[in-house]
């Protein structure tokens, strides 16, 4: 409220301040030609100088004296006509209606076009002493604690998974090393490191990668996601023997019915062996097909960019006709983000809103991941 | 809320400039005081409306709110309080907003200051300034909002890239922008003069304490960017043609043409036209240099591409004001009538030179800058004008230039004496061999060119001492008389001989620089030594050190020469933090008039280190040359007879016309 009373008194001294020379009804047109005729007067002033200090001689002083006397003339002649002001009232009265009219038309109607009139400021200090959940502040602060403190372990281990999920993978990466150099290293630790350094490299299981994943799995041999990209990871390198093998080993270790058999399954066939007859797990709506990932994977980088692309196009498809599917619109606005299409990000993150109320439980999941990314989710106000 | 009542202020501005635009305008074609009293209090008004929204933008930026996308893109919580406040125009809309204050801010001056000027002319160069006011505001709102808001707000800010975060580059843009917009006011009266049809030598008094202020700003602008560029960028360099600094240097060419035209009009009434002209042009190229620079066609001809609304919309202002002023001249001149006459050898024979070479030249450089763009545009093949370019045809354009620079003060007006001007200066002519060739014989090498050059640098500055001796007759009355006479001239006077020194200490500078420096690129490892200059340089090893928001490695070297150690010196590599973006930081040792430059490179395998040294003999000649240029510019700015009929007539008694009835 105290905003538009102050958008009110500006506009209106603004109008004001323009309104007055036309109420106060102009004064009187000052004598047009005074200010030139004394230049020319100390014109002449200075050519009496130059001659007195020997600059010029006398002859060409009167030169010099003779042409701006003839300027001096014209002036004064000129000067006649000009000194006739005039002055209708309609024409002010048209000049302040068109005042008190355009001013606060065009200022306010902008204004309200472009500007954001509710929100507050956000001085950084405030929302540091008071961050609530504002989950970029949390960040913010556990980062100006390591910026002090870059020796707290448990700072770093909180704050690595956050940037891989956010996609900052620099950042992950120099997270999760400094948690190991800290407090060791952990299953969890080096499978995250690894699967950032993955990310990194578009898929590919790095020499680094490939390196965490194995000692992951020296610490804790129950653990079928560093298995699997060590599995592929032979793939990658066209050991098809081992990885069939490799991937045997993970599908007959794993419990029946576990989500990611499917996708060792395709493994397996595609390295030569049988398929371990599983029982096909409750496939979660909008998740890729076994085949479609498989196809990724042998494709070039531009086609698989290419499909991944047509995915998540199908994914949105779909969810036009189903909304009612949390899962596929998080699946839908972390695929965007990560294809840096981020309008249509924020335009999943709004219609996924719209599907789940930011009210209700999943709504808020929605808000919240939409922060964690970036995204505005400016839906989530309206 | 504080915020958004900046965005309004400024919303608000456009509004206020809109009706400036219009209704003064009326006013002064129908002679309605009432309405043309509306300028004046309106300047001032938006002058006041765009200060509080500049005030609230760099509030932002002190208390780094991050909704603020502005304030996102290019701070961080942990930038130093300086750099948050040059954080402020140090990016493209920032930098927009800067150059609306400035704007209004010359705008409110003229109406502040202008009580001599006939009515109608202030008036109608107020509503130009106000049109153009409106233009850039509408820019700045509809395609670069400063004020644009983020929600939710991120925790932690982008950073100001890195190597702005550096004081030269704080202080650099707006004394660049008072240089570039205060041309506008030139351009205002132009065609405010163009506008009511009526020219005289009273114009030029007026425009010239506009010009010279705006010209003194640029050169300062221009010499302070070209120092950034040398301690920062590492390449050791002062000036690369870069289209960028181009974009600064074509209105300063132009602008000091048209500094030396106005002189002919306001004392002789001649080259009135043409005055007009430069003073169009001048700010034309101050408007295409914004372009250039802010529509991002220089990095890449594809900028345009990526952000097609900026670039077009700065293009759409480029012709309306440019196409608009040129038609109103094309329309006008010939109606205007032309002034005085004078020989070929006069003073204003001199300056008519001086106007030619310095639109060549300018020609010439804007010819370089657009001509790879254009070839790039139509065949997409990618050329690059480069230095060789320039320094050929700019260089050998300005040798006559140097030349005739001081026989001008030394020329009568209307028909001057060359001979007697030539006599006068003989001694100056000599002195500059003298000593060029004494240099020679310190520096020992260098092309016989370099002793011409270095006797042309001098030339000017003795030729400017020539003159002013000439004026308080030395050797033709006693030295007393002469001291007096000296003290009595006016300031206009010394203000043409700082510049011209001051052009001459450049100069000297550029060429000593040019033909004696030194480069040694080595590998070094802690205890070796390199030399350069007669300076011998060991290193002695690295160091990490950590600033507020950067981590560098810091080389450090002992100076010695002739076996003593004289001085030590830093030179360093940073990471900024926010951005990892590597810079260097290098060491610069003063010795009189010249530097050594230490520069750090590439680590190497073997644990040594690139290391680039230059000695630099006189170069910090080519950056006082330009202080003395701005004292000419300040000292003449001071001079007593421009302030004829000015608000303070304490120094004149007034006549009875002089009285503005208000």
């Amino acid at each position: 409220m105290l905003f538009w009373i102050l958008v009110a008194v500006l506009t209106a001294v603004s109008a004001v301040v323009l309104l007055h020379p036309l109420l106060r009804g102009g004064t009187v047109l000052s004598a047009q030609r005074a200010g030139e005729a004394a230049v020319y007067r100390d014109q002449l002033q200075e050519v009496e100088r130059d001659r007195a200090s020997g600059l010029i001689s006398a002859d060409e002083a009167e030169y010099a004296r003779a042409e701006i006397g003839r300027r001096l003339l014209a002036v004064s002649a000129r000067g006649e006509d000009a000194a006739k002001p005039e002055g209708r009232p309609w024409r002010r009265r048209i000049a302040e209606v068109l005042v008190v009219a355009l001013v606060p038309a065009i200022g306010l109607s902008l204004y309200l076009k472009i500007g954001s009139p509710d929100m507050p400021d956000q001085p950084l200090a405030a929302r540091l002493a008071e961050p609530g959940n504002d989950m970029a502040i949390l960040i913010a602060k556990v980062e100006a604690h390591l910026a002090g403190n870059p020796n707290d372990g448990k700072g770093w281990d909180l704050l690595a998974p956050i940037y891989f999920r956010t996609m900052r993978l620099d950042d992950a990466e120099a997270a999760y090393r400094n948690a190991i150099r800290l407090l060791g290293p952990s299953p969890e630790r080096l499978s995250g490191l690894a699967e950032t350094l993955l990310t990194d490299a578009d898929g590919i299981v790095t020499e680094d990668a490939r390196l965490a994943f194995e000692k992951a799995v020296a610490l804790d041999g129950n653990n079928p996601r560093a298995k699997f990209y060590l599995a592929l990871a032979m793939e990658q390198a066209g050991d098809r023997a081992r990885a069939k093998v490799a991937f045997e080993e993970l599908a007959a270790a794993s419990p029946a019915g576990a989500p990611w058999l499917p996708l060792v399954n395709e493994h397996i066939a595609r390295n030569g062996g049988t398929p371990v007859a599983a029982a096909e797990a409750p496939k979660a709506p909008g998740n890729p097909s076994a085949e479609d990932v498989a196809a990724a994977e042998a494709m070039s980088g531009g086609d698989r960019q290419q499909m991944i692309e047509g995915m998540v196009e199908s994914l949105d498809a779909r969810l036009k006709d189903d909304p009612n599917n949390f899962e596929g619109w998080t699946r839908l606005i972390r695929s965007y983000v990560v294809l840096d299409r981020r309008e249509q990000a924020e335009e999943a993150l709004r219609r996924g809103l719209a599907a789940f109320p930011a009210s209700g439980k999943e709504g808020q999941q929605l808000v919240a991941l939409g922060r964690e990314l970036g995204l505005s989710g400016e839906g989530a106000q309206e | 809320m504080i915020i958004e009542l900046g965005h309004f202020s400024l919303v608000l501005a456009l509004a206020v400039a809109v009706v400036l635009s219009v209704i003064p305008l009326y006013g002064s074609r129908r002679r309605d005081t009432a309405l043309m009293d509306l300028a004046p209090a309106g300047s001032v008004l938006l002058f006041l409306l765009v200060a509080a929204s500049f005030a609230v933008l760099t509030y932002a930026h002190v208390v780094s709110d991050f909704s603020v996308l502005n304030v996102w893109q290019n701070s961080h919580s942990l930038v130093p309080l300086i750099y948050r406040l040059s954080g402020v125009w140090g990016n493209h809309e920032g930098s927009m907003l800067l150059w609306l204050l400035i704007l209004v801010f010359f705008s409110a001056l003229v109406a502040i200051f202008g009580r001599n000027l006939p009515d109608t002319l202030k008036v109608n160069v107020l509503v130009v300034q106000a049109w153009i006011t409106t233009a850039f505001a509408l820019f700045i709102l509809l395609t670069s909002n400063p004020f644009a808001r983020l929600s939710p707000a991120p925790g932690e800010g982008k950073d100001l890239n890195p190597v702005l975060q550096d004081l030269g580059l704080a202080i650099h843009p707006p004394l660049l922008y008072l240089g570039y917009v205060g041309f506008s006011v030139c351009f205002s009266f132009a065609v405010a003069a163009l506008l009511e049809g009526r020219i005289d030598a009273a114009w030029a008094r007026w425009v010239r304490p506009w010009t010279l202020a705006a010209w003194t700003c640029l050169t300062a602008g221009i010499a302070m960017g070209s120092y950034w560029a040398y301690y920062e960028l590492g390449w050791g360099g002062w000036w690369f043609w870069d289209p960028v600094e181009n974009a600064s240097f074509m209105p300063w060419l132009a602008g000091t043409a048209l500094l030396h035209s106005a002189l002919v009009m306001e004392k002789r009434e001649a080259l009135k036209i043409w005055t007009l002209l430069l003073a169009i042009l001048t700010f034309s190229l101050s408007l295409l240099g914004t372009f250039l620079v802010r529509s991002g066609v220089l990095t890449s001809v594809h900028a345009f591409a990526t952000d097609p609304s900026r670039g077009v919309f700065i293009l759409a202002i480029l012709m309306i004001f440019i196409g608009g002023s040129l038609s109103l001249f094309a329309f006008r001149a010939p109606s205007l009538n032309a002034g005085g006459l004078f020989a070929p050898i006069s003073r204003e024979g001199a300056l008519v030179l001086n106007n030619l070479i310095l639109t060549v030249c300018t020609a010439t450089v804007l010819i370089g800058t657009l001509y790879p763009l254009l070839l790039e545009t139509l065949t997409g093949e990618k050329i690059s004008v480069g230095a060789p370019f320039f320094n050929l045809t700019f260089g050998l354009l300005m040798i006559p230039l140097l030349v005739a620079v001081p026989f001008g003060p030394l020329l009568a007006w209307k028909r001057g004496d060359l001979l007697g001007a030539l006599q006068r200066l003989y001694v100056a002519a000599g002195l500059s061999l003298v000593v060029a060739l004494a240099l020679y014989y310190r520096e020992n090498g260098g092309p016989v060119l370099a002793i011409l050059g270095m006797a042309m640098g001098l030339f000017l500055v003795f030729g400017a001492f020539v003159d002013l001796g000439g004026r308080a007759g030395a050797g033709k009355v006693s030295a007393s008389v002469a001291w007096r006479r000296l003290k009595g001239l006016p300031r206009s006077a010394f203000g043409t001989a700082l510049a011209h020194m001051g052009l001459g200490i450049t100069v000297l500078g550029v060429v000593a620089v040019t033909t004696f420096q030194s480069e040694h690129v080595v590998e070094m490892k802690p205890g070796m030594t390199t030399e350069a200059g007669g300076y011998v340089l060991t290193f002695d090893g690295m160091r990490e050190a950590k600033g507020p928001n950067f981590t560098e490695e810091r080389g450090h070297f002992t100076v010695s020469r002739g076996g003593a150690a004289v001085a030590d010196v830093w030179s360093s590599k940073r990471v900024y933090v926010a951005q990892r973006m590597p810079t260097t930081e290098a060491g610069i040792l003063t010795f009189g008039l010249s530097q050594l430059y230490v520069s750090l490179g590439d680590h190497m395998d073997d644990g040594g280190i690139v290391v680039r040294v230059w000695w630099k003999p006189y170069i910090l000649c080519i950056w006082g040359g330009a202080l003395f240029m701005m004292a000419g510019g300040i000292v003449s700015l001071s001079d007593r007879r421009l302030r004829v009929g000015a608000p303070s007539r304490r120094s004149r008694p007034a006549t009875p016309a002089m009285e503005p009835a208000e």
